[in-house]
């Protein structure tokens, strides 16, 4: 039965995912772990866009921005807060209990940044213990900054439609990354703040210990969180939250004609998918370990755009699948051929393609190559079954 | 800066202001039961030149127009800014030294006139098909490369202005092209969500340009050759204030204002390009053809002019504006395929500040956003800090344009 | 007893003046034909009724409750349902879908399924039931607007604006649209008919409301308005043309 295959294949996919790094034994394991990781980053991104534009209609290109404010705001949290066991004298700190929570002055970008908490450290004569708060924490704060951008953004893009959303969004992004890029006092701009990974001092899962640069611990944070997230807006989607800002998408002023509050839901998808991305940000950034502004330039946000058109605009789990497919064809497509005299640099040449694939799915196939086979299936007998009901209606005239 | 402590109280000020103005003004106009379309602007301005002195007045007497308001407003706040950083910063280059303003105006004019032909694109282009062209950048991109790869590296004979027709001619078919094989579907409502559509498809286009380019040129700077030396020439000829002095690579004026040879040349190019445009839309059937259907799509269809092609020749030409700008610019800035980011994110802002689909507004716009980016590069005090807000400037004026006055300054009502 | 009171409303747009101090009252299940020639603010009215707009001065009340500052979701909330002249199905909805919209949106807590029996009784009722699982584009448009009745009937308001109901309708889904008002008002629920055919709203009407310039120059039974020196003037002697070619324009029958 043809609308059983998605769930299968589904299914299937959870199972090969869940199992992969335990059975996967290559010498390049850490290689496709890597992979497999920002792969699934990208497929969070592309699955809340398609929430935000497909389903609600707003177009923004402001994604990435929520991204990066997850991933500063966890990068910041980490850098510049800590806890001591004693008061420091020179920095702006608030007494926990015996702790003191300490708030460092901005580092600047010198090689060596001696900051409040050195000066103190050189001038303690007794032990103290310096510790930083988990950075879940940070983590916990970035997705919440996120939603309240989210919400904000959301709320000043009320009046505006299409090119004008569209517009206000990438300026949002863009005066973003100029600040990023420009405060080098506090976020060390194009220098890059450091972060650290995610479980600093090591994990042991199952009596299995693993250390602060293996893969797999993060592997499962990241698959849990794109399952999570994939859950919680497949839940949405199937309540009347997806209903509703369907209705909104096809027409704002029928959908509030018939008693739904517009400006709520609009605003509820901005701030769901900003905290979702901002959730992916937060992660990805302990994960890689440095953040730069360059995370969110416009080719970034191009490529989440398109891995959700080719995915699937429409479908949460199509645009999630079209992440994880274009990132690993992007991937492979790296290495470098040569036909006869012409050697062909396939770094560039694969967004050429690329591109070109995501031109030719929009004007061919709109709804993405993978949402309109899943159509295909779970649509299977909708015209039949349109058909044979008006030809039974029609053959005894006067049935009803 | 040296008194910062009365820089940044001003700006809050009038900030706070500004924002008071733009949120209670449409309401008092409401009640009064008047437009509300210039409610926030006027608000805002009138709150930042001169706080509640200026908005009680404004909303005790109402009047049914509020153009003066704003434009007294606007200038008063400009002004009270230059004030207060003139006072926090008496030692600022942009206060000290009078020729270097005069050098940064004149700038800021020529390079204002090279963003307005762009961003005259980009409005000619909305004006007809509803359409924001996201790929505008890439056209700006590949007809710089046109220029450098036809007048250094093919043909190096070749005059630059032939290079420049050159790109134009490319510039013109890709945009025709993209637009026959992509935006068609558009108009006969095979595309449920047209605009959407076409955001998505121009924003797929920026991708394939811009790696295609770089695929067949590489990612490392070029730089084509200044088009004309100027002669050298003083004027009057010996005595000391000359009035014009030029070398082969700059122009100098009343010994302050100093423009170099590539922009000037610019400038002086896109200033005739923008008059053969005025011709060719108010004197040529074509143009007026293109106007007509800007104006009114259906009546002009009555009238036997086919919006199709109308649709097609006004992205082609779009594109070739963007193009020219890129072509009469390669010589003045080092060229790389990402060039076209900024120069595209400057043309949104003119024209959503002009008022999308608006010539004239395309054309203040372009100068407005000149004027205050060579402010905002030549004041600044940290240099630095001043380049990395360069594209932030451009995007506030856009913001600020989008929530007091989503029409813009020309723009029609939708 | 359904009452909505609409006293004194005025709407301006810039320098023109849409409505003039609007005043009518519907009591009960009434069965109302609003009529006017073009412009003459029939549709602001409903706007206005709606909640899409809101007055200039004046005040409208429904069972006692002021509604003319309400947002259009309250305002559909609080009993007036309306279609538009342009039809504006849910397009990439499927056909219960759009029946569920206002269902959901009028209770909160339910989930789709306490409505499925409801929707279908409303879909052959309206004898689109075949369409259920089509999308809102796949519908000709006739059907949509049967569609947009049954988002109506969902709703179920005590107030029923439809905003030219018959404009390009094949005959045969013209029948069922006389059904459902017939249904509607035996309910209970006051109609107010928007059309330029002059032809249904004698039929259907009782009660007419005739618009001029945003002038409301008469209200009462057909007869007496028809004979009505100024709704002559106005609106019979230069519309009668109109109606005729809305009737003559013709939707092909079948299914696009």
């Amino acid at each position: 039965m043809r609308r059983h295959i998605p769930a299968t294949a589904c299914g299937i996919g959870l199972v090969f995912l869940a199992a992969f790094p335990l059975v996967y034994g290559a010498s390049d394991y850490d290689y496709i772990m890597h992979l497999w990781i920002t792969a699934f980053f990208y497929a969070i991104l592309a699955s809340s866009w398609s929430l935000l534009a497909g389903y609600a209609g707003q177009f923004s290109f402001g994604h990435m921005a929520f991204m990066a404010l997850g991933a500063y705001t966890t990068g910041l949290f980490n850098n510049y807060f800590y806890l001591t066991s004693a008061a420091t004298g020179t920095c702006f700190e608030i007494p926990l209990g015996s702790w003191y929570f300490v708030v460092l002055d901005p580092i600047g970008v010198s090689a060596s940044p001696y900051s409040c908490l050195d000066a103190a450290r050189d001038a303690w004569t007794v032990d103290v213990t310096i510790t930083k708060p988990s950075l879940w924490f940070g983590i916990l704060f970035g997705i919440l900054v996120g939603g309240l951008f989210g919400w904000l953004i959301g709320r000043l893009v009320l009046r505006l439609r299409a090119a004008y959303l569209a517009l206000f969004t990438l300026g949002f992004s863009e005066i973003l990354r100029a600040i990023l890029s420009a405060e080098i006092g506090v976020t060390r701009g194009q220098a890059g703040l450091e972060l650290d990974p995610l479980f600093p001092d090591g994990v042991s899962i199952l009596g299995a210990s693993f250390d602060a640069t293996d893969k797999l611990p993060t592997y499962y944070v990241m698959f849990a969180l794109l399952l999570a997230c994939i859950a919680l807006m497949m839940r949405l989607e199937r309540s009347r939250f997806g209903l509703f800002v369907r209705s909104l998408r096809e027409d704002e002023d029928a959908a509030a004609a018939l008693g739904v509050h517009t400006v709520r839901y609009k605003l509820y998808t901005f701030v769901v998918t900003s905290m979702i991305a901002a959730a992916a940000g937060a992660v990805q950034a302990h994960y890689i370990g440095i953040i730069t502004p360059n995370i969110l330039i416009i080719l970034q946000m191009a490529l989440v755009v398109a891995m959700a058109v080719v995915g699937g605009l429409e479908s949460i789990v199509a645009a999630a699948v079209g992440g994880v497919v274009v990132y690993f064809l992007l991937e492979f497509l790296r290495n470098d051929f040569t036909i006869g005299a012409v050697s062909i640099d396939m770094t560039i040449w694969r967004l050429v393609f690329f591109g070109a694939i995501v031109m030719l799915t929009l004007r061919f196939q709109r709804n993405g190559l993978l949402y309109a086979f899943i159509m295909w299936c779970t649509r299977a007998g909708v015209a039949q079954e349109t058909v044979a009901k008006r030809a039974a209606a029609q053959q005894p005239p006067g049935k009803e | 800066m040296e008194h910062s402590i009365i820089f940044w109280p001003v700006v809050l000020w009038m900030i706070a202001w500004g924002v008071v103005g733009s949120v209670v003004t449409p309401r008092v106009f409401l009640r009064r039961d008047m437009d509300i379309s210039n409610a926030s602007l006027a608000g805002a301005f009138v709150g930042a030149a001169s706080g509640p002195f200026g908005l009680a007045p404004l909303w005790y007497l109402a009047p049914k127009s509020t153009r003066g308001w704003v434009l007294l407003s606007a200038a008063g706040a400009l002004a009270i800014l230059i004030a207060a950083f003139a006072l926090a910063d008496p030692d600022n280059v942009c206060v000290t030294n009078g020729s270097l303003v005069a050098s940064q105006v004149a700038n800021g004019l020529v390079m204002g006139t090279i963003y307005a032909l762009m961003a005259m694109g980009l409005t000619l282009i909305f004006s007809i098909l509803r359409v924001v062209n996201f790929a505008h950048g890439e056209f700006y991109m590949v007809g710089g490369m046109s220029v450098y790869y036809v007048s250094a590296v093919w043909l190096p004979e070749m005059p630059p202005a032939a290079a420049v027709l050159v790109a134009c001619g490319i510039t013109f078919v890709i945009g025709g092209a993209f637009e026959r094989l992509f935006l068609t579907p558009m108009y006969d409502g095979r595309v449920e969500r047209p605009i959407e559509y076409a955001v998505l498809v121009t924003f797929g286009l920026v991708f394939f340009l811009q790696y295609f380019v770089q695929a067949l040129a590489g990612a490392s700077p070029v730089k084509a050759q200044r088009f004309f030396d100027f002669p050298i020439i003083r004027l009057p000829s010996a005595e000391d204030p000359w009035l014009i002095k030029t070398s082969k690579a700059n122009l100098q004026l009343f010994d302050t204002v100093s423009v170099s040879n590539p922009r000037f040349t610019a400038a002086v190019i896109s200033v005739l390009v923008l008059l053969g445009l005025l011709f060719f839309l108010y004197r040529t059937w074509w143009g007026k053809a293109l106007r007509a259907v800007s104006q009114d799509r259906q009546a002009a269809a009555v009238a036997g002019i086919d919006p199709n092609k109308m649709n097609m020749l006004a992205f082609a030409l779009g594109g070739m504006l963007a193009g020219l700008s890129g072509a009469v610019l390669v010589q003045a800035f080092s060229w790389v395929p990402q060039v076209g980011m900024l120069p595209a994110l400057r043309s949104f802002v003119i024209v959503v500040l002009g008022g999308l689909g608006s010539l004239p507004g395309a054309f203040i716009g372009g100068i407005i956003v000149g004027m205050v980016e060579a402010a905002g590069t030549g004041c600044i005090p940290d240099p630095q800090r001043a380049a990395s807000y360069i594209p932030a400037y451009g995007m506030l004026i856009l913001t600020l344009t989008l929530l007091l006055k989503p029409t813009g300054l020309f723009g029609r009502r939708e | 007893m359904i009452d909505l009171h609409v006293n004194g409303v005025h709407k301006h747009f810039g320098g023109l003046h849409a409505l003039k101090g609007v005043t009518f009252r519907v009591e009960g299940a009434e069965l109302i034909g609003l009529i006017g020639p073009n412009g003459a603010g029939k549709t602001t009215l409903t706007n206005v009724l709606d909640g899409a707009i809101k007055p200039s001065t004046g005040t409208v009340y429904l069972n006692g409750a002021r509604i003319d500052h309400l947002p259009p979701y309250l305002v559909a909330k609080a009993g007036i349902g309306r279609t538009f002249q342009v039809t504006r199905a849910f397009r990439r909805m499927t056909v219960l879908e759009n029946l569920y919209v206002p269902a959901l949106a009028l209770n909160p807590g339910k989930s789709r399924k306490h409505f499925h029996a409801q929707a279908m009784e409303i879909l052959e009722f309206l004898t689109i039931d075949h369409l259920r699982n089509e999308y809102g584009r796949a519908l000709s448009g006739g059907q949509q607007k049967l569609l947009e009745l049954g988002r109506l009937l969902m709703l179920d308001p005590d107030i029923v604006i439809l905003d030219e109901p018959f404009a390009g309708v094949h005959p045969r889904l013209m029948e069922v649209m006389y059904r459902y008002i017939h249904r509607v008002n035996e309910a209970g629920k006051a109609i107010i008919l928007i059309s330029h055919q002059m032809e249904s709203i004698f039929t259907l009407c009782r009660r007419l409301l005739v618009l001029n310039y945003g002038d409301l120059i008469a209200d009462g039974d057909p007869e007496t308005v028809k004979s009505d020196p100024a709704v002559i003037e106005a609106y019979l002697g230069e519309e009668e043309d109109q109606s005729g070619t809305g009737t003559a324009r013709l939707e092909a029958p079948g299914h696009a």
